[in-house]
């Protein structure tokens, strides 16, 4: 625009030019271009300078000024291309085929050399320029109306030769150059950042020393000085080389460079403090580090630029999210500039990033160790409060979680303590339970596909006490724990009853409402439905509490069974907490089944005080009552009990039906049925050169009684003496064969196997087989398994099934499962969940009686 | 016999209506007093048929109405049948077991007895009825005409005239069952 209005004007002098001015003219202009040739070449003296000024003066009174100004630009363009830029990016030639590590020492000598030179060459040419401002200003200082702008002429034209200086170097500017910047600050910082460090281990050393030496603490000081004094020769050695890059027009490549250098020393020092130890928070070091290092360098750098007025010293609202914390003391920092703030806000963003990184890719072993881990966990809750990179966390996990603990080589205890602890951990950083909804979800899918998850949750839940011998921390534990933990969170307790505890509750649930986070899927439900539970969630895998409830009761019923001494406290605490959770009603069988427990203690010593005081004499091969304890089940309530049949020796059948006769003289018109085959029994066998206990089931016990009058019996008559099945007589007396009681022989009839009894050691001669059959005992239970009698009923709807199928061709679950609803409502009715049903019908897809293809469940042909 | 079969049908939709859960509907009138018998008398015997095993025939009702069935017959061994399996659709009336259910094929069958549009003329599902006969003997009555056809009164003139070469009326049966599948 400018330039336009001053070729008008110089047209407008061209018409009425004269000869003379125009001689003039052409005599200044020359006179001009060899004057200007020899300033720029450096070869004039102030002779030639007021040559200059007076060609300069003639040709700007015809109004030649912009003419002026334009050519000595140009050859100062030249001249600076010629000697300044070439000769600056050849000290760096050496350079370009050279790795970033093989730069060496020298190269920081170099660039400090190179940046010198350009600097002088730099100033060599303002010199020249200010030397045409000075000209151009003579001319204007006596043209009144051009005074104004005095100063402005001065600015403009060394900014127009500042941009064609930096245009000029950027132009030729050698590929390496940036990473030879780059290096250089690494480097000086990395130094920079070991004299920090050694400083900080003076101090600690410092402060360690013992009275008697503190009159050395001086010397520790001047240490400290001296480190300090090294630390400033280091900044304003970096931070002349900054402002030397800067006045070439560098200023956004040096500050480039520095800053990606201090990101990177900064990562370095992230991964080396967090390491892969999750017991200690590591945040609050790394935040000191960046106070200590790169800011404190920063501040340096910055004061040393005197760049606070560039970018403003007035410091705004804006606010470290960290200004609450105290300034470590040896901080220079007193009051930050707006330039150190945000750089403050950077690095921290950065090093929170950085953290978060590092932690979320390791998050699956923090939550392994879990309850150690919780400082790791408190870390990455912080950083992810500062960066909101939740999604990402949720992503890797869900892969990490896929990959390695999802997969058919984990046991379910381990996946469900897995489960427990990523409740937990995620809890802590997300008190909503947004994330872990969505993490949660592959798992409880994977868990439903498991047959044992209902037994292994069931297990965790009341085994709390139990020897877990695997060391792999205790998962039971902290689940009892869990039934426990905050009790009247649980609505379904029954509060019904009790409207001021449920306002109550209602207060305090909207008093402590939150808005969902951004990330929360809409479709999930909101906060309120979206309770952190792990009893809940728990459920929620096995599909209904009822389930649960009657998995635990076939527990329960196997525990109290082998119980002995009517100590049920354990139990009652736990169904007293299960209570709690599930309702009263749903736990009332098993409430049923301890009080059957409490009512036997109480009926069986009754009885044997009874027959203490009648004083009944015992015949020979009779036993005391006192031998006996009974435990007397309110059979509608117990799950169903395998019934095997027994026939028991003589004297003990005896004993029980003493027993049963007593009970029946106290409790008319009740009656004692024995289930013979239920409980232990404690016996100590007698031979003659040994005694052994043992406590086992009343079979093994009857098998081995009737050795008692005979040495040697063949299984069948064996099987006939005890009344039980030959096969499970033969499975039975392996258990004393393993012990070395008995032996077993081929015996005269084909299929009947002798067992002679093993009277002493001596001829026993197989004690080392002893382990090898042990084991069977774990295989026997007392109570038919909740899958077993599932599959019971569920052979009857696969009648239903099968035909429903062959008349419909393909159906898919949901229809299978409605079907059934519909149409299997005589007894037995159908009441089975969907999962229950998928689990039944994936059954009979492997037993190759139905295809399952495309979501459709169809008859294999 | 066919438009006949088609008012009985619609006569039948009103009932079709009806709810099936017996325990949520109010007895209010005599009607459905006999409709909650009805029901309790075709889910015992659909409990009796998936109970009784046996082979070659089946049925279910359907999606939501328990007096509307589908059925499934195969062809009894050594009989040109043998390898084939046919679509029946029952329906049950409101009286039932007072009425027989109207039987049809689904799938053509190319038999002396069934028309071309799936009717069958059976005695017991017509004038020889009893409250005595169920599903399960109905569809096995059904299986063992199709072995023994009564001839002397057919409603498919050609297949009874063919019944007589048997290795023919074979290939018939199989032409017409590829094309129907």
């Amino acid at each position: 625009m400018e330039f336009l209005g001053a070729s008008e004007c110089n047209l407008g002098i061209l018409e009425t030019l004269s000869d003379d001015t125009i001689q003039e003219i052409t005599e200044s202009y020359d006179g001009f271009f060899t004057t200007v040739e020899s300033i720029v070449a450096g070869t004039g003296d102030s002779s030639v300078e007021k040559e200059f000024a007076s060609h300069v003066y003639s040709l700007c009174k015809h109004g030649l000024d912009s003419l002026v100004r334009d050519h000595f630009l140009r050859s100062l363009e030249q001249a600076f291309e010629k000697r300044g830029a070439s000769s600056f990016w050849h000290h760096f030639d050496a350079y370009s085929d050279k790795n970033h590590p093989s730069y060496g020492e020298e190269i920081k000598e170099v660039l400090c050399k190179a940046l010198e030179e350009i600097s002088i060459e730099k100033q060599y040419h303002e010199k020249c320029l200010s030397v045409v401002v000075h000209a151009l200003q003579s001319f204007k200082d006596q043209s009144p109306e051009a005074r104004l702008n005095s100063d402005v002429e001065r600015v403009q034209l060394f900014s127009r030769f500042r941009s064609m200086l930096s245009s000029t170097l950027m132009t030729t500017l050698p590929q390496h150059f940036p990473e030879i910047l780059h290096w250089y600050f690494k480097e000086k910082l990395e130094e920079l950042s070991a004299i920090m460090d050694e400083d900080d281990t003076q101090e600690r050393e410092s402060d360690c020393m013992d009275l008697d030496e503190k009159l050395r603490s001086k010397n520790g000081e001047m240490d400290v000085d001296e480190g300090f004094s090294r630390h400033d020769d280091l900044v304003k050695n970096i931070g002349k080389v900054v402002r030397d890059l800067r006045s070439i027009g560098f200023t956004s490549m040096a500050e480039n460079a520095y800053a990606s250098a201090i990101f990177l020393l900064l990562k370095a020092k992230v991964h080396e403090l967090a390491g892969d130890d999750y017991r200690t928070s590591v945040l609050g070091s790394i935040k000191e580090w960046i106070q200590t290092v790169p800011l404190q360098f920063l501040n340096a750098l910055l004061s040393y630029l005197g760049d606070s007025v560039s970018y403003g010293t007035t410091s705004s609202g804006l606010t470290s999210p960290l200004a609450c914390c105290p300034t470590p003391s040896f901080s220079k920092v007193v009051t930050p500039s707006e330039g150190i703030v945000r750089w403050k806000l950077r690095l921290e963003y950065f090093a929170y990033e950085t953290l978060q990184d590092l932690r979320i890719a390791k998050l699956f072993e923090i939550i392994v160790d879990y309850p150690e881990s919780s400082s790791a966990i408190e870390d990455l809750k912080q950083c992810l409060e500062y960066t909101g990179q939740h999604s990402k966390l949720v992503e890797s996990f869900i892969s990490s979680l896929k990959y390695r603990l999802l997969t058919a080589g984990a046991s379910t205890n381990d996946i469900l303590h897995q489960y427990v602890s990523t409740i937990k951990a995620l809890r802590a950083i997300d008190p909503a339970g947004v994330f872990l909804e969505a993490v949660g979800e592959p798992i409880r899918d994977y868990l439903r596909g498991r047959k044992d998850t209902i037994k292994c949750i069931v297990t965790m839940l009341t085994d709390g006490s139990g020897g877990n011998a695997n060391g792999s921390g205790n998962p039971g534990d902290s689940l009892l724990e869990e039934l426990m933990r905050d009790d009247e969170s649980q609505e379904n307790v029954g509060f019904d009853d009790d409207f001021h505890t449920d306002d109550k509750q209602a207060w305090i649930n909207a008093s402590r409402w939150e808005p969902d986070p951004v990330e929360a899927d809409p479709l999930k439900g909101s906060l309120s439905q979206r309770k952190v539970d792990i009893l809940g969630m728990l459920v929620d895998i096995i599909g209904s509490k009822e389930q649960l409830v009657n998995e635990y009761r076939v527990m329960l019923a196997e525990k109290l069974l082998n119980k002995i001494d009517y100590d049920i406290d354990t139990e009652i605490r736990t169904v007293e907490l299960l209570k709690i959770h599930f309702g009263e009603a749903s736990m009332q069988r098993c409430e049923i089944m301890l009080n059957d427990l409490i009512d036997s203690k109480r009926v069986n010593t009754n009885i044997k005080k009874a027959s203490s005081q009648t004083g009944a004499e015992l015949g020979e091969n009779e036993l005391s009552v006192d031998n006996l304890t009974s435990t007397i089940l309110s059979t509608n309530f117990w799950p169903p009990i395998q019934d095997e049949p027994l026939e028991l020796p003589g004297p003990i059948d005896k004993l029980l039906s003493d027993y049963a006769n007593r009970y029946h003289e106290i409790k008319t018109p009740r009656k004692l049925l024995w289930k013979k085959n239920l409980g232990t029994v404690k016996l100590e066998l007698q031979f003659e050169d040994r005694a052994m206990q043992f406590t086992v089931s009343p079979t093994h016990a009857a098998i081995i009684m009737q050795f008692q009058e005979k040495k040697s019996w063949t299984s069948i008559d064996l099987a006939a003496a005890i009344g039980i099945p030959i096969e499970a007589l033969n499975r039975r007396v392996n258990f004393w064969i393993s012990k070395g009681v008995l032996r077993e022989s081929t015996g005269t009839v084909s299929n009947a196997n002798v067992y002679t009894l093993v009277e002493s050691i001596t001829d026993s001669g197989k004690n080392e087989s002893e382990e090898l059959l042990a084991g069977d005992e774990e295989s026997e239970r007392s109570i038919a398994s909740v899958e077993d009698q599932l599959r019971k009923e569920m052979t009857i709807y696969e009648k239903f099934i099968m035909g429903m199928l062959t008349n419909f061709g393909n159906m898919a679950l949901e229809r299978i499962h409605n079907t059934l609803k519909m149409f299997c409502v005589a007894d037995p009715s159908y009441d089975k969940s969907l999962q229950q049903l998928q689990s039944f019908l994936s059954g009979l897809v492997s037993e190759e009686k139905l295809e399952f293809r495309e979501g459709m469940y169809l008859l294999k042909k | 016999m066919t438009t006949i079969n088609h008012q009985h049908q619609d006569a039948n939709t009103p009932a079709t209506v009806l709810p099936i859960a017996p325990s949520k509907q109010p007895l209010s009138t005599a009607k459905s007093v006999d409709t909650q018998s009805v029901l309790k008398r075709l889910q015992s015997e659909l409990m009796a048929l998936m109970m009784s095993g046996d082979s070659g025939i089946s049925a279910f009702p359907e999606e939501d109405n328990i007096f509307c069935w589908k059925g499934t017959i195969s062809g009894s061994k050594d009989t040109v049948f043998e390898g084939t399996e046919y679509k029946l659709s029952l329906s049950f009336p409101n009286d039932y077991p007072f009425k027989p259910p109207k039987v049809k094929f689904e799938t053509a069958c190319f038999h002396p007895n069934v028309d071309l549009y799936g009717n069958i003329c059976l005695d017991i599902l017509q004038d020889k009825w009893s409250s005595a006969y169920d599903v399960r003997t109905i569809l096995l009555s059904i299986q063992s005409l199709l072995g023994e056809p009564n001839t002397s009164s057919p409603l498919n003139t050609q297949a009874a005239s063919l019944w007589g070469n048997q290795e023919e009326y074979r290939k018939m049966v199989e032409k017409l069952y590829k094309l129907s599948a």
